[in-house]
C-alpha cells in the first residue's frame, strides 16, 4: 500500500511551511510575500476548492458554511524583515449586485483584523485588506468568515510597496511562479506502467483492473476521497449494470440510496479502503493534473500539483488514462475532441417525438447540465434561515427543502468547463434561495440545511474522439461490436431544462427524456484516442456523440469502461504496443482476459 | 372502415376540459380513421380492447381534432370497474382534452367518484406528455407510493426513487392512481403514434399554413419545421409574430433557422432585436451571437438593453464592439456610460472596464 496517508500529508504540510519560510527569507529582500490560502496549515471550517484552477489560476479556500460563518483558517509565517506592509487578498464577490456581497471575510494578523472587509469585487482579483506593522518574526495569519455564504480566498500578498499585484490573467501565472520561486518543471518525477488521471468510478476501476494484473499504477485524483460523482462529496448513486466486471465494480459502487443521501459515506469508506489495499496502486489524493505534453502524438508526461501544498510531480509512463471527466489530459495533449450537441443529421440521431429537445436540426452547445445536490435535517428545534436578496433572482418563488438529480443547470451562454464556477454558484443561489423561500412556511420551521455540496456534479463536457464515435444508432441497433467490452441495459436518458417549454419554471430544473432499450454495447474503439497514440479514455469523456452519451454516462457503465481500459493496458504492456494494436492484433486475447474477470 | 357523420347520431362533443380554443364546437364531419388496441388491465381477461379513433372536421371540411369514446377497465387489487371517457387529440396526436358521461363518473380507490378537483388534476396529468408515469409499469407503482407527502423527507426516502415517488404523488389524483395510470397510457400510447402516422393521409401538406398560423405552440414549431428556406421569407411576418409570443424552444429554433439574407434585412432585424428585453436568456444569447448576420441597427438597439444581458452575453457583445469600434455611435456611448454606473446591474464593471480601454 503506497498512498499519501494523513501522517505523510501532515509531514508535507509541515515541510511546505518550512519551504514557504525559506521562500520568504529569499523574498524579504524584495519586501513582499505571497501566501497561497490553500496552503494554510489549519483550514478551520474553510474548504479547499480546486475545481476551477484552469479558469481562475489556482486552488482556493472557501467558507462554505451554509449560512453559518465557519471557523477561522490560520497559518503561521516567519518574517525576517519587520516593518509596515500593505496586504491584499485575491478574492471575488461571487454574486455582484445591489446588495451586501454574500461571501465576506477579514484577514487577522496576530489576532487583529485588517481594516477592510474582503469578497466585495466582481471577478477574481486583488482586494486591498489594509496596512499592518509587523513587529515580530512570528506572524499568525487568520481568515475570519463573516457571512457563512461562500466567501473565497485564493492568496494573500504582503508588500512594502503600495502597488497592488497584477490582475491580468496572462501575467498572473508567471507572477505567481516568480513570487513562489517555482522552477519550470516539477521537482519530482515518478514513472509507472500506467498513469490514470481522475479517480471517479472509471479511474478507480481502471486502476484496480490493471493493478490486479501486475501493472504499477498511479491514480491521480484532485479530491481527498475517491468516486467523483459517486463520492460522499457529490452523492450521486451508481446506476447501470456491472457487465463483465461485477467483482471489480462492487469494490467501488454505491447502494441505491437517494441522491444526496448521507449514506454515501459508507460506500465511500468501502471504496477508499479497497483501492488503497492494492500495493501497486500509488494513490495521489488531492493532486490535480495541470498539464500533459505529447511529442509525435505520444504523451510524454502528465504534471500534477498538490491542491494544498502546491508541490508538483511529473508522471511518466508508456500509457495514460484520461478519466478526468472533462477530458483534460487529452485536451492538453492535443487529442481531438468534441463538445456540444451535434445536428440531428450528423449521425442520424433524430427522434421526431422530441425534436429539438433531443437532437437539434443545427448543432449547438446546449449540453446537459451540472447538478449540485443538497439535503436537509429535521430537528426538534426551530431554525432560522435568512432571506437572501442575492439569491432571489435565481430561486424566484421556488420553495424546496432538498434537492435531487433534476436540480440541474445549463444555458447556451455557459460552458460546462469554462463557466463551471458560475454554474456552481448559480446552483448555490438556487439552493439557498429556494430553502429561504421554504423556510417562510410554518411547516418548515424545524428544518435546517444538513449538507450542500460545493462540487459541480457534471453530466457532460468534452468528449475525446476515438476510432469509433458511439452514437444513438449503436443503442437502437444493439450493435454487437466484435470489440464490445462494455454492455448496458439502462435506458438512454437525455435531459432538457424545463423552462425551455415553460418560462414560468425556474431555470435550474430539468426533465429527462427516456428511450427504453434492450441491451447495447460500447466498443473498445471508443475508449482510446484517435490521434494520441498512448491515450485511453474512460468515463463521460469517452468517444461518443451527445446523444450517444445519454445511455452509458452513468457510473457503473463508466466503471465498466475503466475496467476495460485497465485490462487493455495489461495487453499493451505485455506486447509493448499502443491501445489501437490491442484491437487490431490482440483482440481475442483481450476479450479472453475480460471474460476471466467475472 | 370509414363511417360518415350522416350515418350516425351526432355525439355530444362537449369536453369537460379542453386546452385549445373551441374547435370542438364546429364539427360537421366525424369519420372513423383507425382503431387501436389496448391490453385489458383486467387480469381475468386476456383480450385486447379495440378503440376507435375518429377524425373530426369543421363545416369547411377541415380536419380539426381526433376523438375517441373509450370504455376501459380500471383494475385495483383484482377488482375492476369500467371507466368511460371521451378523449381529444389535436392533429399532431397531442392530448388536448377529455370529457365524461354524466352516468359514468370516474372513480377512485374503493370506487368513490372523482371530485371536481380530481378531474382538473387528471387533465393536468394528461397534458404532460413526459409524465413520470410514462416509463413505469403499474406493478412498479403498487405499494410504493407514500401515503402522504409529509412522509417524504430526507430520512425516510427508501431508495429506489424518492424523487420519482414524490413526483407521482404530486401528479396523480389521490386514491385514483389506477384510473390515472390507465387513462394516461391510453391517451399517450398507440393512438398518439397512429395519429402522427396518419397526418400525411389527412392532407398534412394542405394544413402546413394552418399549423404555422395557429395559436398553438406545438402546431407552430411543427409548421416551422416544414418550411423551406424560401418559405421563411413568404411567412416572415408570422414567424416574427411567433417569435414574440412563443417559448424558448421555438424562439431558439427560429433564430437558428432564419436564412441569413432574411435575418439581415433591416425590418426583420429591428423587430427581432427590439424584442430583446422580453425574450428568454437562451434566445438573447443567439441574438448576440448572430450580430454579424443582422442589419447594422442591431448593435445600437442592443446598446439600449445592456442591463438585460448575462455576464457572458455582455462580454460577447463588448467583444463585438471592440472588433467594430467604427460602428459605435454617440448614442451607444451614452448608453454604455450610463449602464457602467448602474449599481443595479451586476455586470456594469465590465462596461466600465471596456470604456477605460476603449476611450
Amino acid at each position: 500500500m503506497k498512498y499519501l496517508s494523513e501522517k505523510i500529508m501532515k509531514k508535507i504540510t509541515w515541510l511546505t511551511s518550512i519551504c514557504t519560510v525559506l521562500i520568504f527569507n529569499q523574498l524579504i529582500g524584495q519586501q513582499n510575500v505571497l501566501i497561497e490560502a490553500e496552503s494554510f496549515i489549519d483550514k478551520g471550517g474553510w474548504v479547499v476548492d480546486q475545481q476551477f484552477v484552469e479558469q481562475m489560476g489556482s486552488s482556493y479556500i472557501m467558507a462554505h458554511g451554509m449560512g453559518v460563518p465557519v471557523s477561522n483558517a490560520s497559518t503561521q509565517i516567519t518574517f525576517n524583515n519587520k516593518g509596515n506592509y500593505h496586504v491584499w487578498a485575491r478574492t471575488k464577490n461571487w454574486v455582484p449586485g445591489n446588495w451586501d456581497a454574500p461571501g465576506q471575510f477579514k484577514i487577522l494578523i496576530n489576532g487583529k483584523p485588517l481594516k477592510h472587509n474582503l469578497g466585495l469585487t466582481p471577478e477574481w482579483g486583488w482586494e486591498y485588506a489594509g496596512k499592518v506593522k509587523i513587529k515580530s518574526s512570528h506572524v499568525d495569519i487568520q481568515l475570519a468568515d463573516l457571512t457563512g455564504f461562500n466567501g473565497r480566498c485564493d492568496a494573500i500578498y504582503f508588500s512594502k510597496s503600495k502597488t497592488p499585484p497584477t490582475n491580468s490573467k496572462s501575467e498572473l501565472a508567471t507572477w505567481r511562479k516568480t513570487k513562489l520561486g517555482e522552477a519550470t518543471s516539477p521537482e519530482t518525477q515518478k514513472t509507472y506502467d500506467l498513469v490514470i488521471t481522475g479517480g471517479g468510478l472509471a479511474g478507480c476501476a481502471a486502476a484496480i483492473a490493471s493493478a490486479e494484473q501486475g501493472l504499477k499504477v498511479a491514480l491521480i485524483h484532485d479530491r481527498p476521497v475517491l468516486g467523483g460523482n459517486a463520492s460522499e462529496e457529490i452523492r450521486v448513486h451508481t446506476l447501470g449494470i456491472y457487465g463483465k466486471y461485477e467483482r471489480i465494480l462492487k469494490m467501488i459502487d454505491t447502494k441505491h440510496y437517494p441522491n444526496g443521501s448521507s449514506e454515501a459515506k459508507y460506500d465511500q469508506e468501502k471504496r477508499d479502503r479497497n483501492v488503497k489495499s492494492f500495493k501497486n496502486i500509488d494513490l495521489f489524493l488531492n493532486w490535480r493534473a495541470y498539464d500533459a505534453v505529447s511529442e509525435n502524438n505520444t504523451i510524454q508526461y502528465v504534471d500534477a500539483r498538490h491542491t494544498s501544498t502546491g508541490e508538483r510531480i511529473r508522471f511518466t509512463a508508456p500509457r495514460f488514462v484520461d478519466s478526468t471527466g472533462d477530458g483534460w489530459i487529452g485536451f492538453w495533449a492535443g487529442a481531438e475532441f468534441s463538445y456540444g450537441r451535434e445536428s440531428a443529421d450528423t449521425y442520424g440521431e433524430a427522434w421526431e417525438e422530441w425534436g429539438e429537445l433531443w437532437s437539434p436540426e443545427e448543432a449547438d452547445n446546449f449540453v446537459m447540465g451540472s447538478s449540485v445536490l443538497w439535503q436537509n435535517e429535521k430537528t426538534e428545534d426551530v431554525h432560522e434561515f435568512p432571506q437572501l436578496p442575492w439569491a432571489i433572482d435565481v430561486a424566484k418563488e421556488h420553495k424546496a427543502i432538498a434537492g435531487e438529480w433534476y436540480w440541474e443547470f445549463t444555458r447556451n451562454d455557459l460552458h460546462q468547463i469554462h463557466d463551471a464556477e458560475d454554474i456552481r454558484d448559480h446552483m448555490l443561489r438556487a439552493i439557498f434561495g429556494s430553502f429561504a423561500n421554504a423556510k417562510k412556511l410554518e411547516e418548515n420551521k424545524n428544518y435546517k440545511l444538513q449538507w450542500v455540496s460545493y462540487l459541480v456534479g457534471k453530466r457532460e463536457s468534452r468528449r475525446l474522439i476515438g476510432d469509433h464515435v458511439y452514437t444513438f444508432n449503436d443503442v437502437k441497433n444493439h450493435t454487437k461490436f466484435e470489440d464490445a467490452v462494455v454492455e448496458e441495459i439502462r435506458e438512454v436518458d437525455v435531459h432538457y431544462q424545463k423552462h425551455l417549454k415553460d418560462e414560468a419554471i425556474p431555470d435550474f430544473l430539468s426533465k429527462a427524456i427516456y428511450y427504453q432499450t434492450e441491451k447495447y454495447y460500447v466498443p473498445y474503439r471508443s475508449l482510446y484516442s484517435k490521434n494520441i497514440n498512448n491515450l485511453f479514455m474512460a468515463g463521460r469523456n469517452f468517444s461518443c456523440s451527445h446523444i450517444g452519451l445519454g445511455g452509458p454516462r452513468v457510473m457503473l457503465t463508466t466503471g465498466q469502461m475503466g475496467a476495460a481500459v485497465g485490462l487493455a493496458a495489461v495487453i499493451c504492456k505485455k506486447y509493448d504496443i499502443n491501445p489501437r494494436a490491442v484491437y487490431t492484433k490482440h483482440l481475442q486475447e483481450y476479450l479472453d482476459l475480460i471474460e476471466k474477470q467475472k | 372502415m370509414a363511417m360518415g357523420f350522416q350515418e350516425q347520431k351526432k355525439p355530444d362533443y362537449r369536453p369537460m376540459f379542453f386546452s385549445m380554443a373551441d374547435e370542438w364546437k364546429d364539427i360537421e364531419s366525424d369519420e372513423s380513421i383507425f382503431e387501436f388496441s389496448v391490453k385489458s388491465s383486467d387480469t381475468s381477461l386476456t383480450t385486447e380492447i379495440e378503440h376507435q379513433v375518429r377524425l373530426l372536421s369543421n363545416s369547411l371540411g377541415e380536419p380539426r381534432l381526433f376523438f375517441s369514446e373509450i370504455e376501459t377497465s380500471v383494475c385495483a387489487d383484482g377488482e375492476c370497474k369500467l371507466a368511460n371517457i371521451k378523449v381529444y387529440w389535436n392533429l399532431l396526436g397531442n392530448y388536448v382534452g377529455y370529457g365524461t358521461y354524466d352516468k359514468y363518473p370516474l372513480t377512485k380507490f374503493e370506487h368513490d367518484p372523482f371530485e371536481k378537483a380530481d378531474y382538473q388534476k387528471l387533465h393536468k396529468l394528461l397534458l404532460d406528455d413526459n409524465s413520470v408515469l410514462k416509463r413505469r409499469k403499474m406493478s412498479d407503482l403498487i405499494d410504493k407510493i407514500p401515503v402522504s407527502l409529509s412522509n417524504i423527507n430526507s430520512k425516510d426516502l427508501d431508495g429506489i426513487s424518492g424523487a420519482t415517488k414524490k413526483e407521482i404523488k404530486e401528479s396523480v389524483v389521490k386514491g385514483g392512481l389506477y384510473s390515472c395510470y390507465t387513462i394516461w397510457h391510453l391517451v399517450h400510447g398507440d393512438a398518439k403514434k397512429k395519429i402522427r402516422k396518419n397526418l400525411e393521409t389527412i392532407g398534412a401538406d394542405d394544413l402546413k399554413e394552418y399549423f404555422l398560423y395557429s395559436l398553438y405552440k406545438d402546431y407552430q414549431i411543427y409548421g416551422l419545421k416544414q418550411l423551406s428556406q424560401a418559405d421563411f421569407r413568404v411567412h416572415s411576418k408570422q414567424i416574427v409574430s411567433i417569435f414574440k409570443s412563443t417559448n424558448a424552444l421555438t424562439r431558439t429554433y427560429i433564430l437558428k433557422k432564419l436564412p441569413t439574407d432574411l435575418y439581415s434585412e433591416k425590418e426583420i432585424t429591428n423587430q427581432l432585436y427590439t424584442m430583446f428585453p422580453g425574450v428568454d436568456l437562451n434566445s438573447k444569447t443567439l441574438l448576440i451571437n448572430k450580430l454579424e448576420f443582422a442589419a447594422p441597427d442591431a448593435i445600437e438597439i442592443l446598446a439600449g438593453f445592456l442591463d438585460n444581458m448575462t455576464k457572458n452575453q455582455l462580454k460577447h457583445y463588448l467583444k463585438y464592439l471592440e472588433e467594430n469600434t467604427l460602428r459605435i455611435t454617440n448614442t451607444m456611448k451614452r448608453n454604455l456610460r450610463k449602464v457602467s454606473k448602474d449599481k443595479n446591474y451586476a455586470h456594469s464593471y465590465l462596461i466600465d472596464a471596456f470604456l477605460k480601454t476603449n476611450k
